[in-house]
């Protein structure tokens, strides 16, 4: 053999037992009641929610279901609840959890597909469409072949900030006022729209805006509770956001 | 039985499966995605470095055209590619760009004036134009004379994904999520679409089209480690592998990467060297310069994969519990240029690492990155051997990469072939009809049902999950950086074990919907298919050239082996592919096959070499003096387009007076 | 202006109104705590601030106007109310929706919301409570006063009352500007949220302690 590394695990790793408490409940399966499952691991060097899922897998249940796509924090596929904090679960390792016990439960407020997986594309995409969350730009027929268009490096850069969501769904499960009020937008949807009020290459108006969240749906309907602010995994502006949005949004009935 | 029809069915959400779907729908056809996963969670996102485009704005970038970025892609290809698809592609790569501009992506602008950059180490001012201020800016790349690869900080991937999927979204594109093509509808000569599984319910549906495109990225996941999304396994390929007719193309050229994390895989940017980072041996020692004196960390990705490996060889990687890596240097970029322009690096970095790259070295080592071969298409991304079957992107061997892809080659790739073969599939639609036998959907549905019944009631004892990763643990070991013969030969054997125990796969899940363990039972037996065209023609192939390199056999050998790899598996039950082999015409070539820039000129020369090199000279003497580079280039070696993507490309110095580009120019 | 615009701009108005009404209620709930602490200083003090709160200082007799006090309470009432309608379709009012906020502070226990919850507990106490409050001494305005105050609280079990409204409408008050402010983005970044958290749970101690500390002072006076 002549590469220099084969495996992902060290030699004689021998770490503390970790014991997961996971949330199991097939919809599907006739009979089945939610309720949680314990599985004993024990811990390697490094070890991330994400290894250990799929060991947990592996080993033990191979019928446990859980979403992971890039395992490196850029997809935002596996947000879930670990012990409280609803976060994405690939890039949380185990040694953040002193006691060694780890609670993991599916994201509320989305439709569960099953135990940790739950429905977060169907809701993204039904929210893109009802808030027509696509750049509108001024003109829609445009010369590739001729230089394109400047912009201000500064809004580029400003652009990008808020444009840095994933779609993780985190924000949508830590928003109570979303949890009682179904068709709130929650703070990924206001997010995007501040996003495209932002970008000068967009042609909707403060007003076109209202019309799509000027509403209890949306910012009027926010009650600052802050649950996306405090777990956004890429620490975006949602607090600072919503505020400019509101302000703007009242500014028009003014 | 779930019946759908459509005209152009997209296997996989990428950026380039959603650009196809968006060209057909453009031209008003019935237009459908599936994807295993919501479209915006693809592999396309964890681009972070950028897209290579000749765009020319930034002071490093002037001079840039078309014509460098194909002798670059050339020459980068290890004049393996093929010369006019690299030629179709360097042309529109700058109008995707502008495209996805006006789609939304922010892009990353030049800013005029002074700019301090890290060039070789050192602190380096550039000045740039007055007339470039807020154009699309470029950041350097491996393996390029320009600065070329347009970004959006370092989540270029992300924001092109986003722009096009809410691009397709807009135009109303359905997406059928959590949906897994298994087997392609087609009788031999003509494709009719794919069966899927959905991943939820486990119902099976056929969908049933005029143009199916596959586009399900790369087969990185063969490998045990890999800097692959974990859905890159080379189902794709593997639906084309197992009709029995259609071809893969190159597919033993696996890309490694130089810099993914230790121990996890997860990759840093080219950009972090692009940018001026460094990689360090144990002694804190800047080696590259010693093995590549020119290029130094930006030579190709092969070569710095290569160069890392033989030094660490030489007993100077550093110790770790998980094997021996080196060290990637970014502390020099200063904190700023980091939270701005690396920010992901540094995300990944603390949350993976528990390191702070601002003050500590990121420990990495080559890890494989990405799949030149694929699924052999025509220019137009069409199947020679399967009517109505294209593919784009990664999946593809559309061979604008040949035996190694260079960094800012593959996301540009997605776009830029998604336009091109997008309107290639509208085309093909629009001149042709559905199709439909219902005897042959029925009897692929059945195949794959009879296949999943089988795997259910199975009593057999072999775990999909212990094949898998005993498989990808063979192609780690055995089928990695540096291949040799017989080595190659355990690991075709080993494989072929491997297959014949999958034979014997039983599940202890067996449940008909979301089952888990079904879905890896599923894809681990077309995974190793796809592992032994890799296998079998990395053992075949008896030279080096790109990413394949043979210890045994060191030298680039044209004269024997400049040509393509096909890999078919005609019998079902065979434990191996048949390789036939598809000629590169070195008289067609625009830029005949010569020396890379890297090492030791050490290649067997093709015979037609010369007198392609003579005929060429002769060429370009018999044209006026006025001749322009485009009429030039058409008259040595004429490529073709869709109409609307002929134009040339605008670029600055195209609009400055003589005098400005001659101060841009100094 | 088309229709659809006008009726929708509603939301925006309810939003403003809340926000604003709130904030004149804890400004005048701040300022009323600060009289009535008056006590603090002796019973000769509250007395003259009584006085002028009856504006004694614009009648030829010195006596002021007691109903000017009926005025406020009224005042206050209304504004109480128009609050309570404009916050209230922001309240969990179903059981589905009780049951939803339930299940979601079990499995994400986050600490801005369990604020808020205690924001609407609160606001529902101070809702039962202000009414009655407003009554006894908007139908009485001139028995207040260092005697008659002490006389309600001390002997009639006024505190049964008002100790209860005092906490409530002190924590109220005082997440509610905290959450305004967050609301319309008048505090900067993360930092300034940390320090008006502290702010606010400065602000509702201080005027808990100085709101029962005037409660004990109208003691002596009880006769």
């Amino acid at each position: 053999m002549n590469q220099q590394t084969t495996s992902m695990s060290p030699e004689n790793a021998s770490g503390r037992l970790l014991n997961f408490h996971i949330f199991r409940y097939d919809p599907q399966q006739k009979g089945d009641k939610p309720r949680t499952e314990v599985y004993q691991l024990r811990e390697t060097p490094g070890m991330t929610i994400f290894i250990a899922l799929n060991q947990i897998r592996q080993q033990q249940d191979p019928s446990l279901q859980f979403d992971f796509v890039c395992r490196a924090g850029i997809c935002g596929s596996c947000a879930m609840v670990i012990n409280g904090l609803p976060t994405l679960a690939c890039r949380t390792l185990t040694s953040k959890f002193k006691q060694g016990d780890i609670t993991l439960m599916p994201l509320p407020g989305f439709e569960l597909i099953g135990d940790l997986s739950v429905d977060t594309g169907k809701f993204m995409r039904e929210l893109a469409e009802r808030l027509k969350l696509w750049l509108h730009p001024h003109h829609h027929e445009i010369d590739v072949h001729s230089i394109e268009a400047p912009m201000a490096p500064e809004q580029a850069a400003a652009l990008y900030e808020l444009e840095r969501c994933v779609e993780c769904g985190v924000c949508v499960s830590a928003c109570a006022t979303k949890q009682m009020r179904e068709t709130f937008v929650g703070a990924v949807g206001m997010m995007k729209i501040a996003r495209f009020e932002l970008d000068s290459r967009d042609g909707r108006t403060a007003e076109d805006f209202y019309h799509v969240i000027g509403n209890q749906d949306g910012v009027f309907g926010c009650m600052t509770l802050l649950g996306c602010q405090d777990n956004c995994p890429k620490d975006l502006p949602h607090m600072q956001q919503i505020a400019y949005l509101r302000r703007k949004m009242a500014a028009t009935i003014l | 039985m779930k019946l759908i029809y459509t005209d152009s069915l997209v296997v996989g959400a990428g950026l380039a499966g959603l650009r196809v779907a968006i060209a057909s729908k453009e031209q008003g056809l019935d237009t459908l995605v599936l994807s295993l996963i919501p479209a915006k969670r693809s592999h396309s996102a964890a681009a972070q470095g950028g897209m290579q485009a000749s765009l020319g704005n930034t002071a490093k970038g002037m001079g840039d055209d078309e014509d460098v970025h194909f002798q670059d892609t050339v020459k980068g290809s290890d004049w393996g590619c093929d010369q006019k698809v690299a030629r179709m592609f360097a042309h529109c790569a700058p109008k995707a760009v502008r495209e996805l501009a006006n789609w939304g992506v922010p892009w990353t602008r030049v800013t005029a004036g002074p700019r301090d950059v890290i060039v070789n180490a050192e602190k380096v001012t550039i000045e740039e134009a007055e007339a470039a201020h807020g154009l699309i800016n470029a950041r350097d790349f491996g393996g390029t004379k320009k600065w070329r690869t347009c970004y959006t900080a370092d989540g270029t991937g992300h924001s092109l994904l986003y722009a096009v999927d809410n691009k397709a979204i807009s135009m109303d594109i359905p997406v059928h999520e959590r949906m897994e093509a298994l087997r392609l509808i087609h009788d031999g000569k003509r494709c009719h679409g794919v069966i899927a599984r959905c991943l939820v319910t486990g119902e099976l549906r056929a969908y049933v089209a005029k143009a199916t495109t596959i586009a399900t990225g790369g087969y990185g996941r063969i490998y045990e480690v890999s800097t692959n999304a974990i859905i890159c396994e080379g189902i794709g390929q593997a639906l084309a592998l197992e009709t029995g007719v259609a071809a893969l193309g190159n597919m033993e050229a696996v890309q490694f990467h130089p810099t993914a994390i230790v121990p996890v895989g997860i990759l840093t940017t080219e950009g972090c060297r692009g940018d001026g980072g460094l990689l360090r041996d144990k002694d804190g020692y800047r080696f590259m310069p010693d093995y590549e004196p020119e290029k130094k960390e930006l030579a190709s990705r092969d070569v710095v994969s290569r160069r890392m490996t033989e030094h660490m060889r030489k007993g100077k990687g550093v110790e770790s519990p998980y094997g021996n890596h080196l060290w990637l240097d970014i502390t020099l970029l200063g904190k700023k240029h980091i939270d701005t322009n690396l920010r992901e690096v540094k995300e990944i970095c603390e949350n993976f690492l528990g390191i702070d790259p601002v003050k500590e070295w990121i420990p990495v080592r080559p890890t494989q990155h990405y799949s030149m071969g694929g699924i052999r298409t025509d220019h137009t991304g069409e199947s020679p051997q399967l009517k109505g079957l294209f593919s784009v992107g990664e999946a593809a061997c559309w061979d604008m990469h040949g035996f190694n892809r260079l960094g800012g080659n593959s996301l540009a790739e997605t776009v830029v072939g998604g336009m091109i073969i997008g309107k290639y599939v509208a085309e093909f639609c629009q001149h042709n009809s559905l199709e439909i036998n219902t005897e042959i959907v029925d009897g692929a549905l059945n195949a794959v049902n009879a296949e999943i019944d089988g795997l259910l009631t199975s009593l057999g004892k072999e775990s999909a999950f212990q094949l898998k990763l005993e498989m990808q643990q063979v192609m780690m070991e055995r089928v990695g950086i540096f291949r040799n013969g017989p080595e190659l030969q355990q690991a075709v054997a080993a494989l072929q074990a491997l297959l014949k125990r999958s034979q014997q796969l039983g599940l202890q899940c067996k449940k008909r919907h979301a089952n888990p363990e079904l879905v890896e039972a599923l894809r681990v037996k077309r995974m190793l298919k796809v592992a032994l065209t890799v296998a079998c023609g990395a053992a075949a192939r008896t030279e080096s050239r790109g990413a394949h390199a043979r210890e045994d056999y060191p030298q680039r050998n044209d004269k024997e082996w400049l040509n393509r790899t096909l890999a078919t598996w005609p019998d079902e039950n065979a434990l191996e592919p048949q390789l036939n082999y598809e000629a590169l015409d070195v008289m067609a070539m625009e830029l005949p096959p010569g020396y890379r820039g890297y090492g030791i000129d050490n290649a067997i020369a093709h015979p037609d070499t010369e007198a392609r090199e003579q005929q060429i000279t002769a060429i370009l003497a018999a044209l006026p003096k006025t001749a322009t580079r485009q009429q030039k280039q058409q008259a040595l070696m004429a490529f073709e387009l869709p109409e609307e993507l002929m134009p040339d490309n605008e670029r600055l110095v195209d609009r400055l007076q003589p005098q400005q580009q001659l101060n841009l120019k100094k | 202006m088309n229709r659809k615009t006008h009726r929708v701009k509603w939301s925006g108005l309810l939003d403003l109104t809340q926000s604003i009404s709130g904030i004149l209620l804890a400004i005048f709930l701040w300022v009323h705590l600060c009289l009535v602490a008056s006590i603090l200083l002796g019973a000769e003090a509250m007395q003259w601030v009584a006085k002028t709160m009856e504006l004694s200082f614009l009648s030829a007799d010195g006596h002021g106007y007691p109903w000017v006090v009926t005025v406020m309470a009224v005042l206050i009432g209304v504004l109480i109310l128009l609050h309570v309608l404009v916050a209230l379709h922001k309240l969990p009012l179903t059981l589905k929706q009780q049951r939803a906020l339930n299940k979601q502070m079990h499995v994400i226990p986050h600490e801005d919301t369990k604020l808020w919850r205690w924001q609407a507990i609160t606001g529902v106490i101070v809702l039962l409570a202000a009414p009655v409050h407003l009554w006894l001494v908007g139908a009485a305005p001139e028995t207040i006063g260092p005697y008659g105050s002490a006389d309600r609280i001390w002997n009639q079990g006024g505190w049964l009352l008002y100790v209860p409204l005092l906490l409530a409408v002190e924590l109220h008050a005082a997440v509610g500007i905290y959450r305004v402010v967050l609301k319309w983005g008048l505090a900067g970044d993360d930092m300034t949220r940390i320090q008006l958290r502290k702010a606010k749970s400065i602000a509702s101690a201080i005027f808990i302690l100085v709101g029962l500390a005037s409660l004990v002072a109208f003691m002596p006076h009880a006769s």
